[in-house]
């Protein structure tokens, strides 16, 4: 019995951690316990709350995340026709899904996804599971975030293409940290979008008229939109897919760089 | 929510609207209207498949006997129309046969057969061939029994011979 006590004593003492500094009077030792007291009371205050935060990270992880990038490979092919406004779905090319890989191996290269942080052998398997899930969401926006901002055909779409390629080979070999690669994807679908929906659609010609009052009212974008081989969509479509965008890099600068447990 | 709750959660979610987007992709539908027609069209299409996936698929009899009245009726355009209805898998043999007698009927002629009509059956023929090469009709009213049979007069009535300038061919009667 002597022994047990001992025992549970020695195990208390191995708990308490700490330096002793000086023997304190009878006075103080009760005025310190008293300050311990309120200490320990915040602390279990602080911990009352973190399991809270712990839980909203997962919201947003695996509820939140997931619904902005599927949002956006919804959007990301979607666009208006222009004479009736009626819903034209494109399916991306193979260069997207292409570009697609490319940029989720530089999201690893830069640190704005470690997968050691995305799956382990330590997580369950339902947790390995959703995590891959969540991560597939953002492989499928991705794809259609070029596919939303890639020409839909002719001379314009190699351009365009030949540029995303290029800044993300580039990309690949550069040293990034994960700030600087969202300010150069922002920065790089900012321009995309821009040239895309604002300039190569000023020059495509309206689709409601004829062959001839086209070339008639408006000689020089008949001429682009056949020397181009620009394709006639309704304005909403720019609309769609800046919110597309937006979703997009909302999604990117929410997405953190390991699961929640791991961080 | 307990973090495991939270991604059972997420998965469904993801599985559930990741269908969506691609049934959206897959069906395009070309307004919101459209969205609920193209799924019923799909939810039917899902559910015919099942049914021929767990061998409990059947013709619709009803639109069966509506196809069967019209074309005894002569009107082979509705009657090929019901009877595509009633099989849309185009699994049953008698369904498939009535559809390529319909484009024999409608493509005879006295003096001469519709090619078109006859190419069509030819091709609806060898499909009777495919689902069922032994199939035999029941039906009193059809002369030609077999696709065998039918196929014959589709392959007679495309050929250009010396035989169909005989004046004779003139009493010739549909079969």
């Amino acid at each position: 019995m002597k022994k047990q006590t001992e025992e549970i004593e020695r195990n208390d003492f191995q708990i308490v951690e700490g330096e002793l500094l000086e023997v304190s009077s009878g006075a103080e030792i009760e005025e310190f316990s008293g300050e311990e007291i309120t200490k320990v009371s915040a602390k279990l205050k602080t911990k009352d709350k973190k399991p809270k935060t712990d839980n909203q990270k997962s919201y947003l992880q695996y509820i939140f995340l997931p619904l902005i990038f599927l949002t956006v490979a919804l959007l990301g092919g979607l666009r208006l026709d222009a004479v009736n406004s009626a819903f034209v779905f494109l399916k991306p090319p193979l260069v997207c899904l292409i570009f697609a890989v490319i940029l989720l191996l530089l999201f690893s290269r830069a640190g704005l996804i470690r997968l050691d942080g995305w799956f382990s052998e330590n997580f369950s398997t339902l947790k390995n599971i959703a995590n891959g899930a969540v991560l597939i969401t953002l492989f499928f926006a991705s794809a259609q975030i070029f596919n939303s901002l890639l020409p839909e055909q002719g001379l314009p779409f190699w351009v365009f293409a030949f540029c995303f390629f290029w800044t993300l080979w580039n990309n690949l070999f550069a040293d990034f940290d994960t700030k600087k690669l969202l300010k150069s994807l922002g920065a790089l679908f900012g321009l995309a979008f821009v040239v895309k929906y604002l300039l190569l659609a000023s020059l495509t010609a309206p689709a409601s008229q004829s062959w001839l009052q086209g070339i008639i009212e408006n000689p020089t974008k008949e001429a682009f939109t056949w020397a181009l081989d620009l394709p006639r969509f309704a304005a909403g479509t720019g609309y769609i897919q800046f919110f597309a965008v937006i979703f997009y890099l909302i999604g990117l600068f929410l997405l953190p760089s390991a699961s929640t447990q791991e961080e | 929510m307990k973090e495991k709750y939270i991604q059972i959660f997420s998965l469904v979610l993801i599985v559930f609207y990741g269908i969506f987007v691609a049934w959206l992709y897959w069906a395009e539908p070309k307004n919101i209207e459209e969205v609920s027609i193209k799924a019923k069209e799909t939810i039917e299409n899902a559910a015919t498949k099942g049914q021929i996936v767990i061998g409990t698929y059947e013709v619709d009899r009803l639109k069966f006997n509506d196809g069967l009245k019209a074309f005894r009726e002569d009107n082979f355009i509705a009657a090929r129309s019901f009877f595509e209805n009633a099989d849309p898998e185009r699994r049953d043999a008698k369904t498939q046969f009535y559809i390529a007698y319909s484009f024999y009927r409608q493509g005879w002629g006295r003096a001469f057969n519709d090619d078109e009509l006859f190419k069509k059956g030819l091709e609806q023929t060898n499909r009777v061939i495919l689902i069922d090469k032994n199939f035999k009709s029941d039906d009193a009213n059809l002369q030609l029994k077999t696709p065998a049979e039918l196929k014959n007069e589709f392959e007679e009535g495309l050929k250009v011979t010396a035989d169909d300038f005989n004046p004779l061919k003139l009493t010739r009667e549909r079969k």
